[in-house]
């Protein structure tokens, strides 16, 4: 068990105890993990107790305030007689113990449960009509099954002004909040910003932020979900729609590369709201304010309608057809001497098209989806070993780690989730954390607040840093100490150029060397200059810390994994094959620049706002004979292009992401493309089509089987057994 | 069909009346063209026994001997009865601010699903209603309404309400979308009575 010490009524969070005990709830006998909470062990057997306040994720700290979950209780001693408790009890905080008899039913708990809500009510301005919760929530819900029909209290309510802005993005109505601790436990808990809290005493209690400052979490979306009641609401969907009128399509986030699943809350063809969708394996019930708020392109009025090309300097909208030729033209002339860049942003059908179009079609190699500045080849072993294959833990994996060590990332940052997972093991779990960085963040929170040991080194001496680890750990293990403090024997002062201290050091040595260690490194590692060494570092540490680590370089974009595993890179081609050789990113750019490559092919990627070098984006682009570019929107990129194809977005296609654990999930069709765009591999379809492919593909589930059949590593992933969660694609031996 | 059939269909004519000899007879002579005179006399005798009960009508009504049930329509309406429920109205508080929140409750107890609201928030330059929110765009599609009133029983305001207007008859389906301008009642705040009046009348 972890040293830190948790309260017991925090043990549902953590492995339930082996020991089973015998209740019974309401008649029905159970045998449950002795300690679990009585509200889960009912709500597991279909037995329902009402409550606000409790929430499986959060802890129990303050929690039991609201008093919706009381039941009965009575105890049966060891000679069989039964004693009952003269009050009722709160289900959420009662761990079950042999022979406990609970009743959730009785005359009496009715007339507790009506009580409850008249009080919870008594404050409540009940204007469920202009309520955003109204529909959907639980207040509403609860009084209507197990409350009073009318209401007792004729004297004046409390009056706070309405819709007080928590933040950009959180809207909170004082009047409404019946002050059941969830948002300021997510704070705490999850988020770990802590910026909320319940403020004054009494029937004045309010949720606010300390001091009034905005409540700038970068994941106070999830508050809004949370709040049992319409306290907190949401500022793009305040008033937008009722949940009756909304329809519902399961998608992926496309805004990192977790993958969170989410639920596209969409009414007449334009989406509303983002909503969590379960998957206890990935984001489990949060996103993050990125994903939460930021799927507005979807529905934006900048989309493009219709193709676009270019004649005398201006755009005007053709057919497809006219697109189509023009495009089969161009690409015909210029014969293996074009090339395609890919983003991270495009499905898998997509791209394993594009690239098919391209080697087998056209017989060009040019292909490429990397913008960032990592400087390994892709032709390169340890491209393949290190940024190729993704993480080496699961997500969920992440928790059940006793040491993780964090480099070179704003890790709530880059990857939200991952930081959500890391902090849960230190939280729930009993993890120790080990942040490495050349800055401390200003943001709300942050691996660095819950860390063991911060090391933050000047910037540049990160391998040095390594290095000094790796001695410390090297004595740390052979002297066989895991104290704090270094023995006196072992203080040799570590290089002076990384700015630590000796204590420090070997408290993060002393931490690795526990093992069942984790190194997640980010950014600054995988676009390191000096990649190679500094991986290099980062394996040997691992290696001598004697027991099984693993390295996670996680990629950034919703389908970067994904669009490498299709093989859109030079020289390796579906599943890691090796293949001919062409032109890379900057490559293709020089060429075009310098007027050696005839056509070019931009597909979800924006190189003249993403690409490292801007300065040779800009040139490349604007110098390319003959640019095409798939897009949303007109994008820098597309401005300058010579024909423009509007592609379609998550909401309008189906088709499959492979987020950076390299889980293969599934976006779900909401509505139809607007205008006559279309999904971009639908778009690569057809050309190749018109360009005399023998293979043709008339829906997703034809490529994604295409898919499955000829990419090493995606055998499994067929429409059948791909499901709403995901499944894994296997990492096939580096080619 | 058979070669040896007849073609002659009237012989055909398979019906319980054609057991009869004289109606055989009568059909089969006036059908071949061969009707006789006393034929006609019996449809003359027909039609004037007809148009004397419509003749006495005529009378009774001119002389006012019995009482009128008719109506000239479209000069002259008929009281509607005062829980009917015909095209719906929008109404306003009388300082002429807007009922209507927006809430959609209407829209979703609706069976014929032909409501549609988008609601908006208020400010203080731009009050449309009391409140947080008001319904920046109403419709009912009346072709499909199938005049329940469901939706005036959901509204929390009272704000839509179905009235005794009935004429509903247009040329052209797209006319049959009634947008908020449309069902709004007219407010014109000088011809207005205090409420306080009214409330003493
Ligand atoms: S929070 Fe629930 S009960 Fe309260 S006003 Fe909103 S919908 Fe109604
Ligand atoms: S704002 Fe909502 S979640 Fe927070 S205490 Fe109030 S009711 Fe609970
Ligand atoms: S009268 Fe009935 S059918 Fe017509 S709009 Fe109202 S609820 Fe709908
Ligand atoms: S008419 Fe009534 S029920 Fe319909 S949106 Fe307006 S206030 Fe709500």
């Amino acid at each position: 068990m972890s040293d830190r010490s948790l309260t017991q009524t925090e043990v549902s969070l953590n492995p339930l105890s082996s020991e089973r005990v015998n209740i019974t709830i309401d008649g029905i006998s159970l045998s449950v993990p002795k300690g679990e909470n009585v509200i889960e062990a009912a709500l597991n057997a279909g037995i329902d107790i009402p409550y606000f306040c409790y929430h499986p994720r959060l802890s129990k700290g303050d929690a039991a305030n609201c008093r919706m979950c009381l039941v009965e209780v009575a105890s049966t001693a060891p000679d069989g007689s039964v004693r009952k408790m003269p009050k009722p009890q709160t289900a959420c905080t009662l761990p079950a113990a042999e022979g406990m008899i609970i009743d959730t039913n009785t005359e009496k708990i009715n007339k507790d449960r009506k009580g409850v809500l008249e009080f919870l009510l008594i404050n409540h301005p009940l204007d469920c009509p202009v309520c955003d919760r109204g529909g959907e929530c639980p207040l509403q819900n609860n009084t209507l099954y197990y409350g009073a029909s009318a209401s007792r209290f004729t004297e004046e309510k409390r009056h706070y002004p309405k819709a007080y802005p928590l933040s950009a993005q959180v809207v909170l109505d004082r009047e409404r909040c019946i002050q059941c601790a969830r948002c300021t436990r997510f704070t705490d808990d999850i988020s770990g910003d802590a910026q909320l809290g319940l403020l004054k005493r009494g029937s004045d209690v309010e949720v606010g932020t300390f001091a009034h400052t905005s409540f700038n979490s970068k994941f106070s979306g999830n508050v809004i979900e949370l709040c049992p009641v319409g306290a907190l609401t949401s500022r793009t969907y305040r008033f937008k729609s009722r949940p009756w009128d909304l329809m519902t399509q399961k998608s992926i986030c496309s805004k990192c590369s977790n993958g969170c699943n989410i639920k596209l809350d969409y009414r007449m063809d334009e989406v509303l709201r983002v909503n969590a969708r379960l998957n206890e394996d990935v984001n489990e019930e949060w996103t993050c304010d990125r994903g939460k708020f930021g799927h507005d392109y979807i529905s934006s009025p900048d989309r493009l309608k219709s193709p676009l090309m270019r004649k005398d300097g201006k755009f005007v909208e053709v057919s497809w057809h006219q697109a189509y030729s023009l495009l089969a033209d161009k690409l015909r002339a210029a014969g293996t001497n074009c090339g395609a860049i890919a983003g991270g942003r495009t499905t898998n059908e997509s791209v394993y098209l594009l690239q098919k179009l391209f080697r087998e079609i056209l017989g060009s190699n040019n292909l490429d989806c990397r913008l960032d500045s990592n400087p390994l080849p892709a032709s390169d072993p340890l491209f393949k070993k290190s940024l190729q294959t993704g993480m080496g833990n699961k997500i969920a994996d992440l928790e059940k780690m006793k040491t993780i060590m964090v480099i070179g990332s704003d890790l709530q940052d880059e990857q939200p989730i991952l930081f959500l997972r890391v902090r849960k093991a230190w939280r729930f779990k009993g993890a120790k954390v080990v942040y490495v960085s050349d800055h401390l963040t200003t943001d709300s929170t942050a691996v660095s607040d819950f860390a063991s040991v911060n090391l933050i080194y000047q910037p540049g001496s990160e391998i040095t840093v390594l290095k000094d680890l790796e001695n410390a750990l090297a004595r740390v293990l052979s002297a066989n100490t895991a104290d704090s403090e270094p023995p006196a024997q072992l203080n040799t002062q570590p290089s002076e150029a990384t700015g630590l201290s000796n204590n420090d050091i070997h408290l993060a040595a002393s931490l690795l060397a526990k093992g069942e260690i984790t190194i997640i490194a980010g950014k600054s590692v995988s676009q390191h200059s000096q990649y190679v060494e500094l991986y290099q570092s980062l394996t040997n540490l691992l290696a001598s810390t004697n027991s099984e680590g693993n390295l996670n370089i996680p990629v950034h974009e919703c389908n970067s994994l994904g669009t490498m595993d299709m093989g859109m890179l030079p020289g390796s081609g579906p599943g890691f094959t090796k293949c001919a050789g062409g032109m890379g990113t900057a490559e293709m750019l020089q060429a075009s620049a310098d007027g050696n490559l005839q056509v070019l092919w931009v597909m979800g990627a924006d190189p003249v706002q993403n690409f490292h070098n801007n300065e040779l984006a800009v040139r490349g682009i604007e110098n390319c004979p003959f640019l095409v570019v798939s897009e949303l929107t007109l994008t820098e990129t597309a401005k300058r292009a010579d024909l423009v194809l509007p592609a379609v977005s998550i909401a309008e296609q189906e088709g499959t992401f492979t987020s950076c654990e390299g889980r293969v999930q599934k976006l779900f069709k909401a509505f139809e493309p607007v205008g006559s765009s279309k999904p971009d591999w639908l778009i690569v379809a057809e050309l190749s089509a018109i360009l005399g492919a023998k293979n043709l593909y008339f829906t997703f589930n034809d490529v994604l089987q295409s898919i499955s059949k000829e990419v090493p590593g995606y055998e499994k992933i067929n429409p059948g057994t791909i499901g709403d969660q995901g499944i894994f694609r296997t990492v096939p031996a580096a080619g | 069909m058979r070669d040896d059939e007849p073609t002659n269909n009237h012989s055909q004519i398979s019906h319980p009346l054609m057991n009869n000899p004289a109606v055989k007879d009568f059909l089969t002579r006036i059908t071949q063209g061969k009707g006789k005179a006393e034929d006609t006399a019996g449809s003359v005798k027909a039609l004037a026994t007809g148009f004397s009960i419509t003749f006495k009508h005529y009378l009774e009504q001119q002389l006012k001997l019995k009482p009128t049930n008719t109506i000239q329509y479209p000069e002259e309406r008929r009281e509607q009865f005062p829980r009917t429920r015909w095209r719906h109205v929008l109404t306003r508080y009388d300082n002429g601010l807007e009922k209507c929140i927006g809430c959609s409750l209407c829209a979703g107890a609706c069976p014929a699903r032909c409501i549609l609201v988008e609601a908006a928030e208020n400010s203080d330059e731009n009050r449309v209603s009391p409140g947080e929110r008001y319904a920046a765009k109403y419709e009912i599609n009346m072709l499909r309404c199938i005049f329940c009133g469901y939706c005036q029983d959901a509204c929390p305001t009272g704000a839509i309400v179905l009235r005794k207007d009935f004429e509903l008859a247009s040329f052209s389906r797209a006319d049959n979308l009634y947008t908020k301008e449309m069902l709004l009642e007219p407010y014109n705040a000088s011809s207005r009575v205090p409420i306080s009046v009214v409330d003493k009348q």
